[in-house]
């Protein structure tokens, strides 16, 4: 990989008809590292990979993975990128094994080493018991791991993967995040995305957070952190929300910003000590109860409402 | 290599999937039974099994020599096939040649023996439509046939007269018994008539002499039903496209090295070998269990399979291409189904619908495929007699693969 860069946007662009899914995007990943494109749901995630997976043209901009030019060298594009959709893309009627099979032959594997890599994937994956099973029969958690394996096979250096833990159970997730873990720890370099902050958290060297089709900010989890300051994270839980409240508490010294979702509310605050009071003291004045309150440490969750002033599950 | 890998693929799962022997071979097995079975019983004797033109026959000189060796002569043409009737049937004959029942009613008059054999003019009445091809063909027939009677006995009036002159005859009875023998040698000696008309009737056979030709109900059943399945069947084939369209296996395909022409060959591929197969097994029952001689021409029906393979592969691609949903491609291969097998004589001879719609028929692929096919197990005709449908075919085969890749979309 010439210096040290696997992929490289450079401000891509794509516009479907009206919509303008992803506004110039420009980042780098290095070669090694697993990189995390953060954001709620339509920022442009899925987008951006299908320009980077040579699916879409970009409207504009270009890119390149493993030095090579999604524009120019598509094909080569291909063979050193392993991709996993958004959506489990598998053959249903075929068991896990003849999936498995089917994907390595449409990366040029054959005969022997095909075997070979399709038992290492079925191992790496931990479905190896199951091998013989259709797809179509396996819970939502194996069937995301199949999809994972489908793109391991031919070894790519470069692994784009597309939310691969939506919607499965707790111990899944545990094993396809382990399994990231691992491949990046072999030299595999990733880019994922998701719109969970802990995943990209725990997993990732860089996170670049995205909404409406634009990179807002990029950088290591602590870098994205310092943005915030030394502020304090708030959720409370209302018992009936109040819009009048709502707009008195945005106007509270040391409250930063607020968001509001049918009564949760996030607030990222100077100092709690000093904001709590006046919060329960307002709400107590116009009769609403709080009902819950946490104080958190700032995260990924309260970067994205620094920067946005919304927070990430709002713009779910 | 990766053509024949997507190819593989869908095989796999086509066998895997129940329907498809249901649609492949169990469906059109008993629709080529049950069509063959209304297109005609088996039973020897049958009137689909004598494809002669029948023509009425009233004998009003029963017991005279001539007209009994008459009707005999009538028997044993080719072209024409005698029903006798009886004197209240005559009189209803013109009404049953307009009903298309009778080609002709032939009326052999009272005397005819006695006239014909003293040299005196009488002839035969015959009532038919000369309008109609039928009608004259049997005309010709019917002159074949006299034309031979008085020719046999021309010359046993010419060997008795002979025998006479050189050593002459022990009274009339003896000389009646001479010239009975010369005719009879004499009848007997047109062992091949100098004229013979073929007749092909719309339903059916043609003339006895195509080689190795053997006509039954399952001669349109089994070609009809090869041609309408290759349609039906391809309802598995064309499902798996769309399925992989919306469960998004298209676009992954994408992602990887394969190109575009490899994943649209190798699908057309698995849909040829799949109809490929299905009119192999199929032939082979018409062959061996229904008794339909495809393989006297094997040649001319290895093309004309390749070509409807072909043809129906091009189709598949371009359901595939159309349909969005499942039901859609029921749909779609059900509408194409009725549309290709009913109009293009997958179901019943065109002919037998009349000109107008024979050629309006043949506007279709299916059309062609039935000829190509019947041309060889019902026609009796060579190699040569392929060439044309299976070329049409070809054409339509490139038309249907231009529009399906105009219409054919990953996402
Ligand atoms: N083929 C398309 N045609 C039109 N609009 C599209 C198309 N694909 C995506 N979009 C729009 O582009 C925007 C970005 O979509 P995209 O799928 O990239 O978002 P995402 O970040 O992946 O979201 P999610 O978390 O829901 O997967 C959305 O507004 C979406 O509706
Ligand atoms: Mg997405």
């Amino acid at each position: 990989m010439p210096d040290g860069v696997a992929i490289r946007a450079q401000d891509l662009q794509k516009q479907f008809r009206a919509v303008s899914a992803v506004r110039g995007v420009s980042f780098e990943v290095r070669a090694g590292e697993i990189f995390s494109l953060l954001g709620p749901n339509g920022a442009g995630k899925s987008t951006t990979i299908a320009m980077l997976s040579c699916l879409l043209q970009p409207t504009q901009g270009d890119a390149s993975v493993c030095g090579h030019s999604i524009r120019q060298s598509p094909q080569r594009v291909k063979a050193c990128l392993g991709v996993v959709p958004q959506d489990i893309a598998l053959y249903l009627d075929l068991s896990a094994r003849e999936n498995l099979e089917f994907w390595g032959k449409m990366y040029g594997l054959r005969g022997a080493t095909l075997r070979q890599r399709v038992a290492e994937v079925l191992a790496i994956i931990g479905l190896t018991e199951r091998q013989k099973d259709k797809v179509g029969t396996f819970s939502g958690g194996m069937q995301r791991r199949v999809n994972i394996g489908a793109a391991l096979l031919h070894r790519p250096d470069v692994i784009i993967m597309d939310e691969p833990t939506v919607g499965i159970d707790p111990q899944s997730r545990r094993h396809i995040l382990d399994n990231v873990k691992e491949l990046n720890r072999q030299g595999m370099t990733v880019l994922y995305t998701t719109h969970y902050m802990e995943e990209a958290q725990e997993l990732s060297h860089q996170i670049a957070i995205m909404d409406q089709g634009k990179i807002i900010v990029c950088g290591t989890h602590a870098e994205l952190i310092r943005l915030v300051g030394e502020r304090t994270r708030l959720d409370l839980t209302l018992h009936s929300e109040d819009d009048a409240l709502v707009a008195c508490w945005r106007s509270i010294a040391g409250v930063h910003s607020l968001s509001a979702d049918h009564g949760r509310l996030t607030l990222l605050v100077d100092d709690s000590n000093l904001v709590l009071p006046r919060l329960f003291e307002t709400a107590a004045q116009v009769g609403v109860r709080i009902t819950s309150v946490t104080i958190e440490e700032p995260n990924l969750e309260a970067v994205f409402l620094h920067l946005t002033g919304k927070a990430l599950r709002d713009a779910l | 290599m990766r053509i024949l890998d997507i190819a593989a693929k869908d095989i796999q799962q086509i066998l895997r999937d129940w329907k498809s022997a249901l649609f492949l071979l169990i469906m059109p097995v008993l629709f080529t039974i049950f069509f063959g079975l209304v297109f005609g019983p088996v039973t020897s004797g049958d009137r689909q099994r004598d494809p002669r033109l029948p023509i009425g026959l009233i004998n009003q000189d029963p017991g005279g020599q001539l007209s009994d060796s008459l009707e005999e002569l009538i028997g044993q043409s080719a072209v024409i096939r005698p029903i006798r009737l009886g004197q209240e049937a005559a009189e209803r004959a013109v009404d049953r040649i307009e009903q298309g029942d009778l080609v002709a009613v032939v009326r052999i008059p009272v005397g005819y023996s006695q006239a014909v054999s003293a040299g005196q003019p009488i002839s035969l009445e015959v009532i038919t439509n000369q309008q109609t091809p039928s009608g004259r063909t049997a005309l010709i027939a019917l002159d074949t046939v006299t034309g031979r009677l008085f020719g046999a006995v021309e010359s046993a009036h010419i060997s008795v007269e002979a025998y006479q002159s050189r050593i002459g005859f022990d009274g009339d009875a003896a000389r009646q018994t001479a010239f009975q023998e010369a005719f009879q040698r004499a009848v007997l000696a047109w062992g091949s008539p100098p004229l013979t008309v073929q007749v092909e009737q719309a339903t059916g056979t043609p003339a006895p002499g195509g080689r190795g030709v053997i006509s039954n109900g399952f001669t349109q059943s089994s070609a009809g039903m090869i041609v309408q399945f290759s349609v039906f069947g391809l309802i598995t084939s064309a499902m798996l496209l769309v399925l992989e369209r919306k469960n998004r296996c298209l676009q992954r395909l994408l992602t990887t090295p394969i190109s575009r022409a490899e994943v649209i060959g190798g699908h057309l591929l698995a849909m040829f070998l799949v109809v490929f197969v299905q009119e192999a097994l199929l032939i082979f029952l018409g062959q061996f269990a229904f008794g339909v001689n495809y393989l006297r021409e094997p040649l001319a029906i290895l093309i004309m399979m390749l070509a409807l393979a072909f043809w129906a592969a091009c189709l598949g691609l371009l359901i595939g291409a159309l349909a969005r949903k499942e039901d859609q491609v029921i749909v779609l291969c059900l509408g194409a189904m009725f549309f290709f097998s009913a109009l293009g004589g997958a179901w019943f001879p065109l002919d037998v619908a009349g000109k107008a719609f024979s050629s309006i028929g043949h506007v279709l692929p299916s059309a062609w495929a039935m000829d190509g096919f019947q041309n060889i197990i019902l026609r009796g005709m060579g190699f040569g007699s392929v060439l044309l449908p299976a070329g049409l075919l070809l054409v339509y085969a490139l038309a249907f693969f231009g529009l399906a890749l105009w219409r054919f979309s990953f996402e």
